[in-house]
């Protein structure tokens, strides 16, 4: 192979690296109160919920896979609200919170048999049709990206938070901005697509 | 800004900002939410529960009583949509548009959601609790009622509502149970019993090489239209099978004949006679069929059937040559041959023909007899609403439950039933909407909708073998207040007869005994809860039993000449009966209203239809309000010009015209239920619903007819599609 065409090769090889997402899960939309350019809160209100989630304890400090209580997320539209025999799962068996005043909480709902009734966060207007199985399937597990940052780019670094607060836009602008990054297609591949562009795929 | 600066760009404008706000109005949220809206949890689902992904349930359709089994696609605890069950020997996985709009029926906002009682200021909401009281006071065990002082009036009934009603009566030492139905096929399975031995036999359509339909909307509005399509489908295939329709107003299945004949109305009798003495001609059909038929159809050779008829010798001579040449061949009829004073020889003329080209064993069989008959329908008649009405007027009824039908609003204005009704103290009408008929009772009670409730039904039209259908709920009740029709029941004969009842908490736990009960007919070797489990996930159980074999009796026919139309009444007048709303039940659901009627296209409406020659005659244009004048009363209705239809014929769709059944039925269209004349069959004493005869008047008003179809109905004088009528054919081709 002589000089120049190893140069070139080097320059497809950067080009083809430099194609990918570098994500930014993690960065809030904008300031309180600031608009992204199509119009959008940057970031939603505080959401009060009946128990105060603390998901910075169970995703940040016990590095549990965000899937493993959101369970639908790989297998449906929606990622799910754990159900509440799932709390109960562990919380049974963890002796040393359970005077805690919020597990006191979990166990009352338990033993009256009522659902939690937890406020929508991320709550799309009704014409649009998100699909958590299709992001989570192509960037968890065919990318093999990190949990954490799969589940990110949408919801901001929810380990790092109590109960969940909206610090993406979610607004149209803002899914097609990704969707017209270049995405690998697979771990290790170097063959990238975008996301698709149809009205239909979401507006149906 | 007034109108007159108002230019075309602002009108505009303000269509477009007010359009946008109707839609953000009308749709749910718009924006991205937080903390809004509220999502629960599931606290302990079953494994296979995953949100936003369906769960398909069997049950059984229950918009006819045809018994299709269906599935449910039910999300999140709530149903969406219905499919057919493929489990389903009826049904075999398929579904109609009536069957569809099952869904909506569930999901109607005009459903009747607390009981109501009529006090002074006329019916009132009233509490479970006090409804329990007034039913306890009155049919409780101090009830003084016996024998026939008490009435159940229902539409078809069947399955283990059928066993529950009977038993309540019975603890009364009355079988009085009235079977009302505003379509009642009684004279046509009268005659049907009367030549083969069986009212509804088994129609082998797959295996006919020709139907001969006599004005029977298999495809439509028949006994069985999901099954019927199934089997047409079969039929259709290589070698394809030939259909021709004979009637007066072209239905669903007249549209997809490969010849459709508009025949006089009450002469198809004598058409079938006609083509009889052609085949009897040959030995081969001559040969056993007694001296009386063979004296009967000499009279009416081609040329004297052509007159009466309307139908070119021609056309006579090739149906009976294309029956000839095409065996077995399959006749059947359909409510335009029995709708006549003599509708029983009508229907058993077309019978004959049946016995004649020896379609018994062939493409006619007897359905498998049924293990449980208490289990199978009751199927209605017009007779026995005129009796029951009798009974009332004459002060003899005392108390009266009604369930499943409409009698208000279908009975014709001879039979003043609402009338009769105020001489009945005490009325309970067991409703899911507020019908005609529920707001003249004392006690209304809501129902669970058919989605909701448990039950089992047995279809009148069993074709493969025997088959229990079972309806489950799909989703949790919607209403609190509303109970199921089982239910109510139960809790009286828990009072009545608390030794035999007082075990059952409930409907479902009465169904699962009873059905578990039986086990052993089914042949199931399994335990009893994986016998109900299977049943419940199936939708059904089958039990495998074998046609039977039919009888042929060829009785002593007299065929009427069918009187000439007056000067003063100069139409014959067809009720033609719409696949989708029936006899009106189904007016309350808008999908059903908003679909186009099949022939015309018409929406959310009334109308008279009329040939368009006729028509020219007349001066009427499409839209132009006619008044429809019988002996009995008048409607007014749009004119729509049919080229479907007989020309001396106008017909008008059944269903519409409702005063009191929602707000999507109330007030559209027409009711001609009550313009049909007090003529009835001779020999079964049903209401014969196509012999009245009516006048048209104009009366000079104009609407415009909401349609489906475009301005290209009659072509716009282009021959965009050729046609040809059947008479200038050159049949001989064919043959």
């Amino acid at each position: 192979m002589n000089y120049g065409k190893r140069i070139f090769l080097w320059i497809v090889l950067f080009w083809i690296g430099s194609a990918q997402v570098f994500a930014e899960p993690f960065v809030q939309g904008g300031p309180i109160g600031s608009q992204t350019s199509d119009g959008y809160d940057a970031l939603g209100p505080v959401v009060e919920q009946p128990i105060e989630f603390p998901h910075n304890t169970h995703a940040g400090r016990m590095q549990i896979n965000c899937m493993y209580c959101h369970t639908y997320a790989r297998r449906s539209n929606v990622s799910g609200i754990p159900r509440l025999d799932k709390c109960m799962g562990c919380h049974n068996l963890i002796e040393g919170v359970k005077d805690r005043p919020r597990i006191k909480k979990l166990f009352e709902y338990w033993e009256n048999k009522q659902p939690i009734p937890w406020k929508k966060v991320h709550d799309l207007p009704d014409f649009v049709r998100f699909n958590h199985e299709r992001h989570i399937q192509r960037f968890y597990f065919q990318e093999k990206r990190p949990v954490r940052e799969v589940c990110g780019y949408c919801h901001g670094d929810i380990a790092s938070m109590t109960t969940a607060r909206r610090v993406k836009a979610l607004s149209m602008g803002w899914c097609v901005s990704c969707h017209q990054k270049d995405h690998l297609e697979k771990a290790g591949s170097t063959v990238t697509s975008h996301g698709p562009n149809d009205c239909w795929l979401c507006h149906k | 800004m007034t109108m007159s600066n108002l230019d075309r760009r602002d009108f505009l404008k303000v269509l477009g900002i007010s359009g946008a706000a109707a839609t953000l109005a009308g749709c749910g949220h718009t924006s991205i939410e937080s903390g809004v809206e509220e999502v629960m949890s599931y606290v302990h689902p079953q494994d296979f529960v995953v949100p936003g992904i369906g769960v398909f349930y069997a049950s059984t359709c229950a918009q006819c009583g045809s018994g299709c089994g269906i599935m449910g696609k039910v999300r999140e605890g709530r149903v969406l949509k219905l499919e057919g069950n493929p489990e389903s020997g009826i049904s075999g996985g398929k579904i109609c548009g009536l069957g569809q709009a099952g869904v909506q029926a569930h999901y109607n906002p005009d459903r009747l959601r607390t009981p109501m009682y009529k006090g002074e200021g006329g019916l009132t909401p009233v509490s479970w609790e006090t409804a329990h009281q007034i039913l306890e006071q009155r049919l409780g065990p101090n009830s003084p009622l016996k024998g026939e002082e008490i009435a159940f009036l229902t539409g078809g009934v069947s399955g283990h509502q059928r066993v529950l009603l009977e038993n309540f009566l019975e603890t009364f030492d009355s079988t009085h149970h009235v079977t009302y139905d505003a379509l009642s096929t009684a004279t046509g399975r009268a005659a049907s019993k009367a030549i083969l031995g069986a009212e509804q036999p088994l129609w082998n359509i797959h295996k006919a090489r020709l139907i001969l339909s006599f004005g029977n909307d298999f495809l439509g509005s028949g006994v069985s239209p999901v099954y019927m399509a199934r089997q047409y489908a079969l039929f259709r295939k290589a070698p394809r099978g030939t259909l021709i329709q004979i009637e007066p107003r072209m239905t669903l299945t007249g549209g997809n004949a490969d010849r459709w004949y508009p025949i006089k109305p009450g002469t198809e009798g004598i058409l079938a006679l006609g083509i009889a003495h052609d085949l009897l001609q040959h030995e081969e059909f001559s040969r056993g069929v007694p001296q009386e038929i063979l004296d009967l159809v000499k009279n009416y050779d081609r040329d004297a059937v052509s007159d009466i008829t309307g139908i070119g010798s021609d056309a006579v001579r090739l149906i009976a040559a294309q029956l000839w040449n095409n065996t077995p061949s399959l006749v059947i009829a359909g409510p335009s041959v029995e709708g006549h004073s003599y509708g029983f020889s009508n229907a058993a003329a077309v019978q004959l023909l049946n016995v004649i080209l020896g379609n018994r064993g062939q493409t006619m069989e007897g359905q498998a007899e049924h293990p449980f008959p208490q289990l199978t329908p009751t199927l209605g008649s017009y007779h026995a609403l005129a009796d029951l009405n009798q009974k009332m007027a004459a002060g003899k009824t005392q108390a009266l439950l009604v369930y499943g039908t409409n009698p208000v609003f279908t009975a014709p204005s001879h039979l003043p039933f609402a009338e009769s009704l105020s001489n009945v103290p005490f009325k309970v009408a067991f409703v899911t909407h507020m019908d005609e008929t529920a707001g003249h009772c004392d006690l209304v009670l809501p129902l669970l909708s058919a989605l909701e409730d448990f039950g089992t039904h047995v279809a009148e039209y069993q074709p493969d073998g025997v088959e229990v259908m079972l309806q489950q709920p799909l989703m949790e009740k919607l209403y609190p207040e509303s109970k199921g029709y089982g239910d109510i029941l139960l809790e009286i004969l828990k009072k009545r007869k608390p030794e035999a009842y007082a075990a059952f908490p409930d409907y479902y736990s009465y169904l699962k005994t009873a059905m578990v009960k039986a086990k052993p007919v089914f042949k199931v070797s399994d335990s009893d809860d994986h016998f109900w489990e299977d049943a419940l996930r199936n939708g059904l159980v089958k039990w495998d039993g074998k046609p039977t074999s039919l009888e042929a009796r060829l009785p002593a026919l007299t065929m009427p000449k069918p009187a000439e139309l007056t000067t003063d009444y100069p139409f014959y007048f067809v009720p033609s009966i719409r696949p989708d709303m029936r006899d009106g039940r189904h007016a309350y659901l808008p999908w059903l209203q908003e679909s186009p009627e099949t022939m015309t296209t018409v929406v959310w409406d009334s109308w008279v239809e009329i040939h368009p020659k006729t028509a020219e005659a007349m001066q009427i244009k499409e839209g132009d309000i006619l008044q429809i004048q019988s002996a009995t009363g008048s409607v007014r209705a749009k004119a729509y010009l049919f080229p479907g239809i007989q020309p001396d014929t106008v017909s008008m769709p059944l269903g519409q015209g409702h005063t009191q059944l929602g707000r999507f039925a109330t007030g559209v269209g027409v009711n001609p239920y009550k313009i049909l004349d007090p003529i009835f069959d001779d020999h079964t004493g049903e209401l014969a619903m196509h012999a009245t005869r009516v006048a048209l008047r104009k009366t000079g008003e104009h609407q415009v007819v909401v349609k489906d179809e475009g301005p290209t109905t009659f072509q716009n004088g282009q021959k965009l599609v050729a046609t040809l009528s059947a008479d200038q054919a050159k049949l001989s081709k064919e043959i």
